[in-house]
């Protein structure tokens, strides 16, 4: 009987080989975005599921308040880590562990020396406990018991002993930043599931003094946090986590910053669950310091819904075209009934249909999902690919979605057309008065808001980027570079010969030494206080460090007092912003006032023109201009010069310049207009995917417009035909069968358009910078949208009112 | 004269085989005529009829219509031609199913681009005439076969054709309906209108002043 239904559901599918098509082409369309999708949002809830008790796993952050701001801190102030060790009730084991730089690795015994590697930590036997390791020689309980032992995974152990079997490996020496003998202790495997935990080196915590770290079981820098001071947890059984929270609670108040400048500030340490991490918490931190990747909730949702909504396009196109059959359809299941068909017989025949089309379906999405993935390669963390689909989980996830989709769309047609009246059907009745209309039309409709909210927001989207890319940020961004020198290499020798040869080129306009360009992701800021009618106030500002032509190089003007005097000199120059701050309308009165710093006296000798220094999603920040620090400057910052033919040429002599003065460090020029771009990385993938998603969206609901003009000209032709004779001419003719899909369209688009605007507007607000949602934008798409209605509809009902009347009129 | 047919002749052609659907036809009708076609189903009525009302083309000969050549018109001109002078009725009526009565009758007459005021006047005047303006807000579901027919007459009349096509108009209808269509034909032919249509009945074709027989596309 199965097969049977099977049999009679494909033959009638290939009676109606148009609708079908359309059928598959836009489930399939549905099915693969989900199937993509799915793989993607997958991907991020599977790190870190295979560590034992990993529901018991907890890390301790950092967060502080000042006035109204909160940061956080992935790190924690190392000496917590002690009163982890010596025990806190209701914790079982307690991992900390610091992230640490490797700059020379020797394997003496094999002449072989390795640079600059990272992903190394310092931890102790207790990271082991709670990380589930495979041991592949060595054991956790010795490994990293004294100073001076390391564990390595696998692939390092390959790396610095090369074809060696890691039994050998055990026991060996390794000679660590040019000085400190180091035994090998262990080797575990690498880990084989997605994981946050990309380290490949444990150096035994105890050892941290020998690798310039602090040890935890001396320090007392309460007030230090650095984001490399890991300290994990397992909770006992059944212990309280708020109980721990107290604990902590208590170490905060009692550990409090007294410093006079801090009084201001909280600092609170908090709990994160392990399975939050890969989400970056509250924050949006990054897992670790050495992660490439953090999920992002709102984007996993919306793509989560972008999926969805593609998926119902294709259900809405199943359900329209098959309603939209029913007629023709009727007069079968009236057949079959007087036949003798019960009604659930007929139920079982529509679901049939219904089934072998989302299996093929479904097959030709598996065949697309790749293509689609690629497309989305550029903005998605490496490590992704669709083989969870063939994974248990993920055949699972198909059958279910496929479940999901035959139920959604094979439910209307199944249940309304076998409900159907056998004598009624057969006396004609039926003809008169098409139920489905409203049904159908309310799902075209829902199609096309979908595909018109899809386009306005690609549109707006794509336009904030264009403004964002374009804005002036109030400095000089194009052919302007950078160059960051290693900052382990201490040696100013070299600095100065680097600076001096760059300065040598032909061509370049300006030099200038500084650390960070005036717009970066990382810059620094530190508190400054100053009197205010006698009381002494703080002010938070951001610092950037250059020589005295540094802001010239950036083309960033004066307009009150002086540049400083010399590259080291306590004087700043701050922007207007930070005049305002405190409390200076007039730029120039700030000038010859003074900060302090700590308990240093700085004078701010001018004031520099705002620029931003940041992304534009932030407002313009006080910033203050300095000389350097004790050590120098970082980096090198040239002005490329007018002639655009000899930029490349300069890069180049640039480059060559670095080689020779570095030979073992790979150095990078870096330019500044880039680095702006590379501020709106995010909003570029956004855009990029809209891009995408809108296509698909405009192809599933064209796809499904079209099946309902063939099926309503198809139904039209006599009424044409009638109309013709009567004296229609073709343009009204058209006018007369498209109308009735552009209302729809029309309808759809005032939908839309409040919808696209909200969506839009909550976007948008995250920006300090905000182009105007124009109502151009809207009105173009709206037409752009009713453009490729009219086109799809229009070439249908240019062929039907075309028939010649004679055709169509003939007597039956 | 009204019209003219010279040596018309059609064909189509398949298997490379010319079949004729109309063989040397040449009629000439006068204005104010009453012509029945008669003939075996098959014979190539409706495709004559077809051709007069130049919904149809021919593949050879000459076809003047009130002094145009109607083989050498364009197709806008033809269409425009026929929208001004020619009137069809339909056996299966053919009327809008989602129009009321009112509205059927008032189509061509917007495809005419007549203004609106002058519209209502000559639908009004036309329900007036043929009885039905009680039934002017009604569906054609909602009428009787001879009704609808009725209005399909009405229909064709309202842009004062000078000439009317009515292909088999009582082929659906019982016989007492049919009369009253043949009476209603009569009535209009005596007002000046003139009238081709093709019947199966020898009644109804008797209320004609001519009648032409075909037989496999050739007039006998
Ligand atoms: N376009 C066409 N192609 C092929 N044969 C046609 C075409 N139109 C009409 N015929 C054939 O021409 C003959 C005459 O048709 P028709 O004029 O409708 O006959 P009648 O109205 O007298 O019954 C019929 O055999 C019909 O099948
Ligand atoms: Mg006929």
């Amino acid at each position: 009987m199965f097969f049977n239904n099977l049999k009679v559901a494909w033959r009638s599918i290939l009676k109606n080989k148009l609708f079908s098509f359309i059928n598959v082409i836009g489930l399939s369309i549905g099915l693969c975005s989900s199937i993509v999708i799915g793989a993607i949002v997958y991907f991020d809830f599977s790190f870190d599921t295979f560590h034992k008790d990993g529901d018991r796993i907890y890390r301790v952050t950092t967060l502080f308040e000042s006035g109204e701001n909160e940061f956080s801190n992935r790190g924690v102030s190392v000496p917590l880590m002690k009163e982890f060790k010596n025990g806190i009730s209701g914790v079982e084991v307690s991992a900390p562990f610091m992230s640490t730089y490797f700059s020379t690795i020797e394997n003496k015994a094999q002449d072989l020396v390795f640079r600059n590697e990272n992903n190394g930590i310092l931890a102790d036997g207790a990271y082991f406990e709670i990380f589930d390791y495979n041991w592949l020689a060595g054991d956790n309980q010795t490994a990293l018991s004294e100073p001076a032992q390391v564990v390595l995974t696998k692939i390092k152990a390959e790396k610095y002993f090369p074809h060696k079997n890691v039994n050998e490996v055990i026991g060996q020496t390794l000679v660590y930043n040019d000085s400190v003998n180091v035994k090998v202790m262990g080797v575990v495997d690498d880990l084989k599931q997605n994981s946050d935990l990309r380290f490949t080196e444990f150096m035994s915590l105890s050892s941290a003094k020998m690798f310039g770290e602090s040890d935890f079981t001396t320090s007392d820098a309460w007030n230090g946090t650095s984001s490399g001071d890991q300290l994990f947890f397992k909770i006992s059984e059944g212990a309280s986590v708020p109980n721990i929270q107290s604990r902590l609670d208590e170490l905060a108040k009692e550990h409090k910053n007294r410093e006079p400048w801090a009084v201001n500030d909280e600092r609170w340490f908090r709990i994160q669950p392990f399975s939050e991490i890969h989400f970056g918490g509250k924050h949006g931190d990054y897992p670790f310091n050495n992660s490439n990747h953090v999920a992002n909730m709102k984007v996993l949702k919306s793509l989560a819904f972008i999926a969805l909504f593609l998926l119902l396009l294709g259900c809405a196109n199943f359900i329209n075209l098959n309603s939209a059959q029913a007629l023709t359809r009727a007069k079968e299941i009236g057949i079959r009934k007087t036949l003798g068909s019960s009604k659930k017989q007929v139920v079982r025949q529509f679901f049939g249909e219904t089934f072998i089309l989302t299996l093929l379906a479904t097959v030709l999405s598996l065949v697309m999902a790749p293509f689609l993935l690629r497309q989305f390669k550029d903005f998605l963390p490496s490590g992704i690919d669709l083989s969870v689909l063939y994974s248990a989980e993920g055949i699972f996830g198909i059958l279910l979605l496929m479940l999901l989709v035959c139920l959604l769309s094979g439910f209307y047609p199944a249940f309304v057309l076998s409900k159907f009246k056998p004598v009624s059907v057969l006396k004609g009745q039926f003809s008169k008065g098409d139920k489905g209309v409203r049904l159908r039309k309310t799902l075209t409709v829902f199609q096309f808001v979908v595909a018109q909210v899809f386009v306005i927001a690609t549109f707006l989207v794509a336009k904030q980027l264009h403004f964002l890319m374009q804005k002036d940020m109030g400095m000089k961004t194009e052919a302007v570079a950078y160059v960051n020198l290693p900052w382990n290499d201490r040696s100013q020798i070299k600095k100065e010969r680097v600076f001096n040869q760059i300065k040598n080129i032909k061509g370049l306009s300006q030099v200038s030494w500084g650390d960070n360009p005036p717009a970066s992701n990382n810059m620094s800021s530190t508190i400054l206080s100053y009197y205010k009618d006698g009381n002494e106030t703080h002010q938070e500002a951001q610092i950037l460090t250059g020589d005295i032509s540094y802001l010239k190089t950036y083309g960033i003007p004066l307009i009150a007092g002086r540049e400083r005097l010399n590259d080291s000199i306590d004087e700043y120059v701050v922007n207007e912003t930070f005049a305002r701050a405190i409390g200076f309308q007039n730029p120039e009165e700030v000038v010859g006032t003074s900060v302090k710093l700590d308990t240093v006296k700085i004078a701010i000798v001018g004031v520099m023109k705002d620029f931003n220094q940041r992304s534009l999603r932030s407002e313009i920040r006080p910033l203050a201009v300095r000389g350097h620090y004790s050590r120098g400057f970082d980096g090198i910052h040239f002005d490329l010069g007018n002639n655009p033919e000899r930029w490349t040429q300069i890069v180049d002599e640039v480059e060559e310049v670095l080689v020779s003065v570095y030979p073992d460090e790979e150095l990078e020029v870096r330019f500044m207009d880039e680095t702006v771009k590379g501020f709106y990385r995010q909003e570029k993938s956004a855009v990029q995917l809209l891009k995408w998603a809108t296509g698909l969206a405009i192809l599933i609901s064209c796809l499904g417009l079209m099946g309902l003009v063939v099926y309503t000209t198809e139904r039209r032709v006599k009424e044409i035909g009638v109309r013709k004779v009567l004296g229609a001419n073709l343009a009204q003719l058209n006018i007369l069968l498209c109308k009735e899909f552009l209302i729809l369209v029309g309808v759809a688009f005032a939908i839309a358009v409040p919808i696209s605007w909200y969506l839009v507007q909550e976007w948008i607000e995250s920006f300090a910078y905000k182009t105007e949602l124009s109502w151009w934008v809207f009105l173009t798409s709206g037409i752009g949208m009713a453009v490729v209605a009219l086109l799809v509809t229009g070439a249908r009902t240019y062929k039907t009112a075309n028939i010649n009347p004679i055709e169509s009129l003939r007597n039956e | 004269m009204l019209l003219q047919l010279n040596n018309i002749f059609k064909w189509v052609t398949t298997g490379g085989q010319r079949i004729f659907l109309l063989k040397d036809i040449n009629l000439e009708v006068e204005e104010g005529e009453f012509i029945s076609i008669m003939g075996p189903s098959g014979s190539g009525k409706s495709t004559l009829l077809n051709v007069i009302g130049m919904l149809d083309t021919f593949d050879e000969g000459e076809y003047n219509f009130m002094d145009e050549s109607v083989h050498s018109l364009k197709e806008k001109h033809r269409s425009n031609l026929y929208k001004q002078y020619i009137g069809f009725v339909f056996q299966s009526y053919h009327l809008l199913d989602e129009l009321t009565v009112k509205e059927n009758l008032e189509m061509p007459l917007i495809y005419k681009k007549i203004k609106g005021s002058e519209r209502k006047a000559m639908v009004a005047d036309m329900l007036d005439r043929f009885n039905i303006v009680g039934k002017k807000d009604l569906f054609p579901a909602q009428l009787s076969g001879g009704q609808q027919q009725l209005v399909g007459v009405a229909r064709a009349l309202i842009s004062n054709p000078k000439l009317i096509l009515a292909d088999e108009p009582t082929g659906n209808l019982n016989s007492k309906q049919g009369e009253e269509i043949m009476e209603l034909f009569k009535q209009l032919n005596r007002e000046g209108v003139t009238i081709i249509q093709v019947t199966h009945s020898e009644k109804n074709a008797e209320y004609g002043s001519r009648i032409i027989n075909l037989l496999d596309g050739r007039m006998v």
